[in-house]
């Protein structure tokens, strides 16, 4: 029963370390410059490392801002939030639309590197080359 | 004698994987090539696209009073280790200033000086100047001065990262001139950066 109980418990302060997100905090101390606590200790932390690796946890875009800038072009905002316990580096690829929906030919439209602290918020803006892109869309891949 | 047949076909082996190295087209869309310590054309993607990005983005080349900016090319230093041809930054970057109706590039003056502009003026006074209809010659006072100008530098530094690696830092750098005033409307640096063996060479 007792043992049970302690299982239990590990259980619950992985899932609370798994749990803690930054979104929300402008501070965001992170592990090894905060106090450590109950719950996000030396103990708990490499366990809370694995369980992150475990259930795949990554990258979530949770924001995607259009706006017209000062120029007359299209911009776009990205926020988004790194899940994993890990640093996440990826690539992305924005191309731009014009009014019928066809895709606007750039140079500018190349994959582009980011890097998301584990369990950060990150931002990124990119800039339509033409004042005549009215929409987006936007690719992924691994960083190799 | 033994050793000697095994030797040969070793020889043998090698020759023929050598011979199976064939040649294929780089997806220059989706490169997932391994990355080189030598500046690579991803590279030169990745900086043109930020600096252009920056650029239109900073609202620098919106002229007020509505209309385009004339600007020239002015002079891009390659300060690294490598030979390059600054044209492969700036090919792109000028592309798409043209493209964003922003800016008009000028051909007249500056590091892109297309020379058959003075040639055909220099027509007039040639020994075959009667050959050419005088009408469709440039008359003087013709060609617009640039209003802005883009230069800038690419310059490379090589740090030992420790006994097996090297850093390699690639920065680019771009500014924009007013050149009425002498005013800098902007200015943006790319840092790309390289970690490998000692044994890759950077230039």
């Amino acid at each position: 029963m007792k043992t049970i109980t302690n299982i239990l418990l590990f259980a619950a302060a992985v899932a609370l370390i798994s749990c803690d997100e930054p979104q929300g905090s402008k501070i965001h101390l992170r592990a090894d410059v905060k106090s450590d606590n109950l719950v996000d200790n030396i103990v708990t932390r490499p366990v809370a490392y694995a369980f992150s690796a475990l259930i795949g946890e990554g990258i979530e875009v949770t924001d995607a801002v259009l706006r017209r800038n000062q120029a007359g072009l299209l911009e776009l905002n990205v926020n988004g939030i790194n899940h994993s316990q890990f640093t996440r580096k990826f690539r992305y690829r924005v191309e731009w639309l014009d009014q019928d929906g066809q895709l606007i030919q750039t140079k500018t439209s190349v994959w582009l590197r980011m890097s998301a602290m584990g369990k950060s918020t990150f931002s990124f803006k990119v800039v339509a080359p033409r004042p005549d892109a009215v929409n987006f869309r936007m690719d992924t891949r691994k960083w190799e | 004698m033994k050793t000697a047949i095994l030797f040969q076909i070793a020889i043998l082996i090698g020759f023929l994987a050598a011979g199976c190295a064939e040649t294929t087209y780089i997806d220059t869309m989706h490169d997932a090539g391994k990355p080189v310590m030598a500046l690579d054309y991803r590279d030169f993607d990745q900086a043109a696209s930020e600096m252009v990005q920056s650029m239109l983005g900073s609202g620098a080349l919106k002229k007020k009073e509505g209309g385009r900016y004339v600007m020239a090319t002015g002079r891009i230093v390659n300060d690294t280790m490598q030979r390059i041809d600054t044209d492969q930054l700036m090919a792109k970057v000028e592309q798409e200033l043209l493209n964003s109706g922003q800016v008009v590039m000028s051909s007249a003056v500056g590091s892109k000086t297309d020379q058959m502009i003075y040639d055909t003026r220099d027509l007039k006074d040639s020994d075959v100047g009667d050959e050419f209809n005088k009408e469709t010659v440039a008359a003087k006072g013709q060609l617009i001065a640039p209003e802005l100008s883009v230069s800038g530098k690419i310059f490379q530094r090589n740090i030992r990262y420790d006994n097996n690696r090297q850093q390699v830092e690639y920065y680019f750098q771009l500014q924009v001139t007013d050149l009425t005033t002498g005013l800098r409307f902007w200015q943006n640096e790319t840092l790309i950066g390289k970690r490998g063996s000692n044994r890759s060479v950077a230039w």
